[in-house]
């Protein structure tokens, strides 16, 4: 018995259904000895971020939801005195809301900032796995019941062991064990668009090569659009060579992907 | 004591905001007379599989199959907030200086407070007022504000319950609505291609699994598959994009913004000014005739007038050759990319989306590119697989041929009382018209209890088309062409085609009708024309007018018009009572269900029918007989609708009662329908459009005829730099001082002024920024050149302005919108600091053009028009908050801004200001938040 979430982030198209539900669920509902009610407003057990990145009109964007990790090794599990914050058989990690009173070390202890402190009842507070309801009939969290796309799941690990040969976990280098694993978080991207300044057209099948930092390269060609795209890099400093037949080729050096750069619409000269 | 994790209530209740139409099911848990939680329903699949024929898409080896459930969108998820929003009405107000027997005050509407007073003083007031109107000025002295979206309700509808009540006084004055969701395509288009009722193409069968077998590439043009489709149809159209893109078709999205839509979907996004299509669109045709690259076969046996548009397009009318160069300037994108998409068109088979949404077709002259789309998918050979224009949004809309084949076998009938959307006029046929909202043979014998609530009342004798209603009111005067009735719906015939409407919108009408009075009272059920409609400035001025001795709204929350209503009934919402929904629009399975109470009338409030019947009973007893159909029941009218609905000849009532839902069968052959309009590809003979000549007119012979010296609206489609109505190009000597383009669309977060109340909405941050001052207010996107030119930062306080006005946001600084351009949502609710001039809300519509499209084309223009954006001064912000001090003061829900409170005059009246949803903790409920001291420049959040 050992539950996890599984989230693909290529499939979330950031509409915040689970953020909601989980307010819907939570907020002025009292489901103690699960959890006492959330604050109407502030707290995020489950809280999509959006990353918006490039430049207009290389603009892409994708969301994480991010909730409590259920971590394998919880932080807030030691952290807690009188046992406040147990790991249940099915995995989820779950504060008991009487003896976690006061106990602000529980929140403080969370590296992921996913336990919050809620000042009026002076208790820390966090994602239940909605475990409350998984003991009254339901099969999942509401999170996941609302996902419009199926972009999040959650079950036994056993059953979801497809879906997660290819999962992360958000910062593993914490070595918590998180039980939420994530699926196509998307790498850095470069992009552009070719033309000749001269005809006023784009140039298409220009072939584009990326030099990489360890000097190994990546090679594309132009579409229709005269865009051309490279996806998945890893965050590091290249330059981009674009190489058209009767034209002046042209590079660009010291590119750094992380900020997924934009070369914009490159006039090649003819030759 | 009950296990309170066990909910003591389930009920089925619809989150389709669009008014009439109900939309998918969804499960409402209760216990101790609250709403616990609203979560999707799953369909019982041991039940659908043995007996629905569950549907599915097979399409290049790939298979799309639909949910099990209805999927919820952040409407329906947040809907618990709306229903106990510190915005409820909950007992009767009236305005403190407004004096029925004497002093009245039109001018303080907007900014005087209200107090509470009983119904029973308020159903006399009503009644009064209607009975003094009738005597002093005659019946259409009064003007019905009842249409569209609200509540999907339909044995107490959101709107159409007054127009009862007025037609049994003899008669009033119907506010008719425009064409708000298709402008350009019911002015423009439908010359183009006829395709009845709304000149959007039809029919539509088949189109999505037409699409996913045959199209290379879907252009997204000013459409977004994650927004409009909310409040409508579910996340739906969400799931097939995706599908579409594994299936690998091109996504390319044409519009200003990178809207929500592109930016998860989009291969390719043309980012281009708002309402500047019209000149792309131009450009591809003009690259397609000069190399050739059009069906010209098909052109010369399905196209009239084609020469005439050539002869536009390449300069012989007006010199001018539309090439990308020129239309570059125009619309600002590149020529190369212009031409690159004309042709990368040419060789792909490709499909055109919408979404209705504003960035398109509700901008001035939006008739121009409508014409134009449907002209460049002609030259495409449409109706061939793969070319079509199809809609991610009101897959329900005209109750036939769906795009996705889930139709079912037979569409249930469950009656609506809806009296709003009608024609009115002598002189049009008795088949133009809704008929739908009338009892057929059949509702007549299985529901013979109805005959009386159906009882058609009279059509009114007058009417002012919704976007010109402030004007009538200001000027005393009005004329238009061609609004007789909403979108000429009537109902196809058997074979599934309409009658051809084009005419009419010839008809020249006028206000003052002969014989009738203009108008001096407004009763509301639809508050939202200054949030939603155009100029909403100045209709608070026509609210204001002396011309008005009195307002009326009904309506579940204080917002928007509300504030210049001198008197408010409070209205339940549709958890608070019973109905009877018919899911047409979620996309998985047609249904019909029951819903009853989730949870008590929050206060004194009761629906929209009851609301009425209040007033009927102080009018006489006749009056209530008549209006309820002789005594009928909130309950005797779910159970006879359900009786006229034709599933009782499927399931009958008592197991119906028991599983809450009935799930119509999908239809054997759904998929054989031919898609969209291959009968006209095919054999344009057999299968003509309803145009005048039966083929696609690209010089319109109605036009031709009636109107042909129109420059805004020529037989053939021109780019109309500016003329008599529009002046909104950025060419325009008012783009000196308002020299940025705005765009508005619908929001994501709500459905137009629906739910902008909900506390967790509210945390998203397109849904508002609370500013440096704790006040939430509406982003304006700006893109970071643009802002920096002026100074302008992430989360700043800034005012949007033109000659119409100022209305507050703040900045939201992105790379999702093109430079020069601002965009904000509409739909935020009015804040009115000085009403008619200066808004805190972010309503944007307040400073959107008075003109309709264009002047013969009786439609609104509320995107893409010129203003100007500044960061608000501190010198300013003193000033507006001192000079207004008791505006800018009033109390605010901090979690959903303006509110009940607000509004009283004793704020303490309202004894539990958050109606609980603050939680449990203690029956104080939340002090009332003072947000602001007229000046204060410390930050809420850290006390610095």
């Amino acid at each position: 018995m050992a539950k996890v979430f599984v989230i693909d982030v290529a499939r979330c198209s950031g509409c915040h259904n689970c953020q909601l539900a989980c307010k819907d669920e939570h907020c002025g509902n009292d489901w103690r000895p699960y959890a006492a009610p959330q604050p109407p407003t502030g707290q995020f057990w489950c809280k999509v971020t959006d990353h918006p990145r490039g430049t207009i009109p290389k603009v892409k964007i994708h969301y994480i939801p991010v909730l409590c990790n259920h971590c394998a090794d919880a932080p807030c599990i030691a952290a807690a005195e009188n046992g406040a914050v147990y790991r249940r058989e099915d995995g989820l990690v779950v504060i008991d809301p009487e003896k976690a009173a006061g106990q602000k070390a529980i929140a403080e202890a969370c590296p992921y900032g996913a336990v919050y402190w809620n000042e009026e009842l002076a208790l820390p507070q966090k994602c239940t796995g909605c475990a409350h309801l998984l003991d009254h009939g339901s099969a999942v969290p509401r999170c996941v019941e609302a996902c419009p796309t199926d972009a999040m799941k959650f079950g036994e690990e056993e059953d979801l062991k497809d879906l997660l040969a290819d999962a992360v976990v958000l910062h593993e280098e914490y070595g918590t064990g998180p039980r939420v694993y994530y699926r196509n978080i998307p790498g850095c991207f470069l992009g552009g668009l070719v033309y000749d300044p001269a005809e006023e057209e784009v140039v298409i099948g220009a072939k584009v090569i990326l030099t990489r930092a360890d000097g190994t390269t990546l090679e594309t060609e132009t579409d229709a659009f005269g865009d051309f795209w490279f996806k998945e890099l890893p965050e590091e400093t290249v330059s981009v060579t674009i190489r058209a037949e009767g034209f002046t080729e042209k590079t660009f050096g010291g590119l750094n992907t992380a900020e997924c750069p934009n070369l914009g619409d490159v006039a090649l000269e003819r030759e | 004591m009950t296990d309170k994790f066990t909910p003591e209530k389930q009920n089925l209740v619809s989150y389709s905001l669009m008014g009439p139409e109900s939309g998918g099911p969804c499960l409402v848990d209760s216990n101790q007379n609250r709403i616990t939680r609203i979560r999707p329903y799953f369909y019982d699949r041991d039940y659908t599989d043995k007996h629905c024929r569950p549907w599915k898409i097979e399409a290049r080896g790939q298979t799309f199959v639909p949910p099990d459930r209805v999927t919820i969108t952040p409407l329906g998820l947040g809907y618990k907030s709306r229903v106990y929003s510190a915005n409820r009405v909950k007992y009767p107000l009236k305005r403190v200086d407004w004096d029925p027997k004497g002093e009245r005050n039109p001018q303080n509407r907007g900014k005087s407070k209200y107090v509470r007073i009983s119904w029973d003083e308020a159903a006399q007031i009503c009644a009064d007022e209607l009975v003094r109107m009738k005597e002093t000025y005659g019946p259409e002295a009064v003007l019905c504000e009842s249409d569209m979206h609200g509540e999907g309700k339909r044995v107490a509808p959101s709107h159409g319950c007054p127009n009862r009540l007025l037609a049994l006084m003899g008669g009033y004055t119907l506010q008719m609505r425009n064409m708000d969701s298709w402008e350009g395509w019911y002015w423009g288009a439908k010359h183009v291609w006829g395709c009845e009722p709304v000149g959007e193409m039809a029919p539509n069968a088949n189109l999505y699994p037409d699409i996913a077998k045959n199209s290379d590439m879907l252009l997204f043009w000013g459409c977004d598959p994650e927004t409009t489709p909310l409040g409508v149809v579910s996340h739906m159209p969400s799931r097939l994009c995706y599908w579409f893109t594994d299936l690998g078709i091109e996504s390319v999205y044409v519009c200003p913004d990178l809207n929500y839509g592109a930016a998860v979907h989009a291969d390719k996004w043309i980012p281009i000014l708002p309402n500047t299509d019209a000149a792309l669109q131009l450009a591809i045709a003009y690259i397609w005739l000069t190399e050739g690259t059009y069906d010209k076969e098909y052109i010369a046996t399905h196209a009239y007038g084609f020469e005439e548009f050539e002869a536009y397009v390449m300069g012989g009318e007006d010199g001018v050759p539309k090439t990308p160069q020129w239309a570059s300037e125009k619309c600002g994108v590149k020529p190369w990319t212009i031409k690159a998409l004309a042709r990368h068109w040419a060789t792909q088979t490709t499909s055109i989306l919408h979404g209705n949404g504003g960035c398109f077709i509700r901008g001035p002259y939006a008739t121009e590119p409508a014409r134009l789309e449907v002209m460049l998918l002609g030259m495409q050979g449409l109706g061939r697989p793969g070319v079509h224009q199809g809609k991610m949004i009101e897959w329900n809309m005209w109750v036939r041929d769906y795009p996705v084949p889930y139709q079912g076998e037979f569409v249930p009938k469950v009656p609506q009382i809806c009296d709003c959307l009608r024609a009115v006029d002598g002189d049009l046929p008795d088949d133009i018209d809704m008929r739908r909202y009338d009892l057929n043979d059949y509702q007549k014998e299985k529901a013979p209890e109805l005959v009386e609530l159906f009882k058609k009342f009279p059509a009114p004798k007058q009417f002012i088309p919704r976007c010109i209603v402030h004007r009538a009111i200001t000027e005393g005067q009005a004329e238009w062409y061609g609004l007789h009735c909403f979108s000429s719906s009537q109902q196809p015939g058997p074979d599934g085609s309409r009658k051809p409407t084009n005419i009419y919108q010839f008809d020249k009408i006028v206000y003052p009708r002969p014989g009738c009075s203009r108008v001096h009272m407004i009763w509301t059920d639809s508050p939202c024309n200054v949030t939603c409609w155009n100029n909403g400035n100045l209709f608070a001025d026509a609210y204001r007018d002396p011309s008005i001795e009195t307002v009326i709204a009904q309506h579940p929350w204080l917002e928007n018009d509300c504030y210049f209503a001198d008197l408010i009934l409070p209205v339940a919402t549709k958890h608070e009572m019973s109905d009877l929904c018919n899911d047409l629009s979620s996309g998985v399975y047609q249904s019909v269900y029951i819903t009853e109470p989730c949870c008590p009338p929050v206060g004194e409030s009761l629906t929209d029918f009851d609301v009425c019947v209040k007033v009927c009973e102080k009018l006489g007893p006749e009056y209530v007989r008549a209006y309820t159909g002789n005594g009928l029941t909130e309950a005797d009218r779910v159970r006879f609708f359900y009786a006229a609905s034709g599933c009782e000849d499927h399931m009958d009532w008592d197991e119906f009662y028991q599983r809450k839902i009935f799930v119509v069968p999908v239809k054997e052959d759904a998929q054989e329908v031919p898609a969209g309009l291959k009968g006209f590809h095919d054999d344009p003979a057999a299968n003509p459009l309803s145009t005048p000549t039966g083929l696609l007119e690209y010089s319109s012979t109605d036009i031709a005829k009636y109107m042909p010296d129109d420059p805004e609206r020529p037989p053939v489609p021109h780019w109309i730099e500016k003329s008599e109505s529009h002046d909104e190009r950025l060419s325009s000597e008012r783009a000196k001082k308002y020299p940025l383009l705005c765009m508005s669309n619908h929001g994501r977060w709500r459905m137009h002024a629906q739910c902008d109340d909900i506390i967790w909405n509210r945390e998203v941050e397109t849904m508002k920024i609370r500013a440096w001052d704790g006040y939430q207010y509406e982003p304006m996107w700006i893109h970071p050149q643009t802002a920096a030119e002026r100074g302008i930062k992430h989360h700043d306080i800034v005012k949007i302005y033109n000659e119409r006005g100022i209305v507050l946001c703040a900045a939201y600084v992105t790379e999702r919108l093109i430079p020069g351009v601002v965009y904000v949502d509409h739909g935020s609710r009015l804040d009115p600091i000085v009403p008619g001039y200066l808004d805190r809300g972010g309503c944007i519509n307040c400073i959107t053009p008075t003109s309709m499209t264009s002047k013969n084309s009786t439609g609104m223009a509320v995107s893409g028009f010129l203003v100007e954006c500044e960061k608000v001064t501190d010198e300013e912000y003193r000033e507006w908050s001192t000079k207004y001090a008791e505006a800018w003061n009033r109390p605010l829900d901090p979690d959903g801004g303006v509110c009940l409170a607000g509004w009283l005059t004793d704020p303490a009246m309202d004894e539990d200001p958050t109606n609980g949803i603050r939680c449990l903790k203690d029956k104080e409920g939340i002090p009332l938040p003072a947000v602001q001291t007229p000046w204060s420049s410390v930050d809420w959040r850290t006390g610095e």
